[in-house]
């Protein structure tokens, strides 16, 4: 255990720690571009120089702890060489941060307004490159704006292993290039290079000129998209920026997904389909209460629901494996005499995604199952003689595999032939819209916090189970 | 690059297991070597050869500008231009080899005889200016030195 000083700070540092990890954990702040918490270390951007008494500058990142070494952080040498790396760094980066999707949370950005603040001091012209490079069908790459910290190579031969970046040619030519026996689309944690990105060099196409990142704010969430449930974090716009003209959908709509980093879970990566999840929050909602197809108020959907659950012999529920921890246990606590209950996988895994592997991705591609097994058991739906009440929480349940004497209630969010045919058919909200928290496969429970307000007429499951339970002619 | 298999064996025997990113280099160089340059058939088996991404051999192909992709001419006249040799009037000898074989450097005869190349540094400072042909040393040019040595490259 060596003792070391950090500004002046006696620190017990372990023997197997840098001086970066030292100053990190006792909140001594060092800038940095190439290093990264999950990384190897390169120590090529220089950013991270330090101060060490007797022995000059030299980085903390690859800097081993020794005894009694006496480590300057902020240093007046230190801050010149700072401000002499950022000049360097700049060299050839077009500074076009008014047209860069990073601007607003860019690492350089950043360090430039904190460390530097100077002009460029070269007289030369920059070193021009190629912009929008496409390289894959989810990422673009201007390489004018990259600062060749290799994080994204890094990450492909490192974490997701797909090996599919690399750097050509050298010195101020060198460009990050795919190669084409590996493709970079065939990566599914290729997004996550965007993130660690320190510049704007690898742009979402998805988000591309989009909008800006101060307009957004980030709700935490968890991913849906399979058992590992990562958590996430959600941007839409703030509500002081809610637009009042032009595209109001973008007031509600997800304008990017990014990882929440989770050491308990994921770590601070997520997979490709965890950056889509717009796509499955935002398909057309269902938002009127109907019996058999024609649509009616809330009070009146609710009263046939009870009416229906009340004349019920043998009444099946479907419970939906989507639904939060909360939901499950309400349903448990308020229905479970009432209905036999079965867990209904809402999710199938789609042609082409990847199943599982040993990274993030799991072969369940539902959050909860693990909380909705533990209260309703694991036994395949299945429908004795003589039922006549089938509840049906969720999509993804074909309806012709339903006794055809039972009577349906229906309990989905969006917009689906199956809602018509159901006797009673009642609205839910999504996971966006409420709070709640998953149970991943571990057994790890994580909160996701809602971004929108549901429509009226949408109701929250929980609220609607209560209201169910509620005795017959009442009101919710 | 078949044909070189046995002899990258014997180098793989030199390096430790899971190194063999670290064959890439003598690999490239003895095909390049064999060939002349470095054709993407090759990029492509040694990299199965060896087990590595294609991108690392990219990587080390066009980090190196000794590295050829194409095809050059049967002798490679490669003229130092850095600081002692630029001193000493690489400049000139460069321009009289120029106007004589009517290629710039970078370019290859027509009848793919002579390919033309500047480098940088190639450590003959003391004797400069200098030029390799293929693999030789040709120091302290002048005028009637290059003419009578272009003369002897059939």
């Amino acid at each position: 255990m060596p003792e070391i000083f950090i500004n002046g700070q006696a620190i017990e540092a372990r023997d197997d720690q840098t001086v970066m990890a030292v100053a990190r954990e006792h909140g001594h702040f060092i800038p940095y571009f190439c290093w990264h918490p999950q990384l190897s270390v390169v120590g090529n951007c220089r950013m991270c120089l330090v101060e060490v008494e007797g022995r000059g500058l030299d980085i903390a990142c690859n800097m081993p702890v020794a005894k009694g070494m006496k480590v300057f952080t902020n240093s007046e040498e230190v801050q010149a060489h700072r401000k002499a790396m950022l000049q360097f760094i700049t060299l050839n980066h077009p500074v076009d941060c008014g047209i860069c999707d990073k601007a607003g949370e860019c690492t350089l950005q950043d360090y430039h307004y904190q460390y530097s603040g100077q002009r460029s001091l070269s007289h030369d012209q920059k070193v021009r490159s190629t912009k929008f490079y496409n390289l894959s069908n989810r990422i673009l790459l201007d390489n004018e704006r990259c600062i060749l910290c290799l994080r994204c190579t890094r990450f492909t031969h490192e974490v997701s292993k797909s090996m599919a970046l690399g750097v050509e040619r050298r010195g101020d030519t060198s460009n990050i290039r795919p190669v084409e026996d590996r493709p970079l689309s065939e990566d599914p944690y290729s997004d996550n290079i965007i993130d660690i990105c320190p510049v704007g060099a690898l742009l979402s196409r998805q988000f591309l000129h989009k909008s800006r990142v101060w307009f957004l704010q980030p709700t935490p969430s968890v991913c849906p998209g399979c058992a590992r449930g990562c958590t996430v974090q959600l941007w839409h716009r703030k509500p002081e920026w809610k637009l009042k003209a032009l595209d109001q959908r973008q007031n509600e709509s997800i304008a990017r997904v990014t990882p929440l980093d989770n050491p308990a879970v994921n770590g601070p990566w997520i997979c490709n389909k965890g950056r889509d999840l717009a796509q499955v929050f935002e398909r057309v909602r269902a938002d009127e209460p109907m019996l058999k197809g024609r649509p009616v108020t809330v009070p009146a959907a609710l009263d046939e629901a009870r009416r229906l659950i009340g004349a019920a012999r043998h009444a099946v529920a479907l419970v939906s494996n989507w639904g939060s921890n909360e939901e499950l246990e309400t349903f448990k606590d308020k229905l479970g005499e009432v209905f036999h209950c079965f867990v209904k996988e809402d999710w199938q895994p789609q042609p082409g995604e990847r199943l599982e592997d040993d990274l993030l991705i799991r072969a369940d591609k539902n959050p909860n199952t693990t909380r909705a097994r533990e209260l309703f058991g694991h036994a395949e739906p299945g429908f004795k003689d003589g039922t006549d009440l089938v509840l049906v929480w969720g999509e993804g349940f074909d309806f012709a595999r339903l006794p055809s004497r039972a009577r349906i209630i229906f309990l989905n969010s969006y917009l689906q032939p199956e809602n018509g045919h159901a006797d009673v058919f009642l609205p839910v909200s999504i996971q966006t819209e409420r709070h709640g928290h998953y149970t991943n496969f571990q057994g790890t429970v994580s909160a996701f916090e809602p971004c929108f307000e549901p429509k009226p007429g949408v109701l929250h499951a929980e609220d609607l189970i209560r209201a169910l339970a509620a005795p017959a002619r009442g009101h919710p | 690059m078949k044909h070189l298999v046995p002899e990258f064996e014997k180098f793989r025997e030199r390096f430790p297991a899971g190194f063999e990113s670290s064959l890439v280099l003598p690999c490239l160089r003895r095909i390049q070597e064999d060939r002349g340059y470095v054709a993407n058939s090759d990029i492509e088996e040694l990299a199965v050869f060896l087990g590595v991404p294609q991108i690392q051999i990219e990587e080390v192909l066009s980090f190196y500008t000794q590295f050829r992709r194409k095809p050059i001419g049967r002798w490679h006249l490669q003229f130092c231009h850095n600081v002692s040799c630029s001193m000493n009037g690489a400049e000139n000898v460069l321009a009289h080899v120029e106007q004589k074989l009517g290629i710039k450097p970078g370019q290859t005869t027509p009848d793919g005889r002579y390919t033309l190349s500047t480098v940088e540094c190639l450590g003959s400072c003391g004797t400069a200016p200098m030029m390799m042909v293929n693999d030789g040393y040709h120091e302290n040019l002048t005028f009637t030195k290059l003419d009578e040595l272009l003369e002897g490259l059939k």
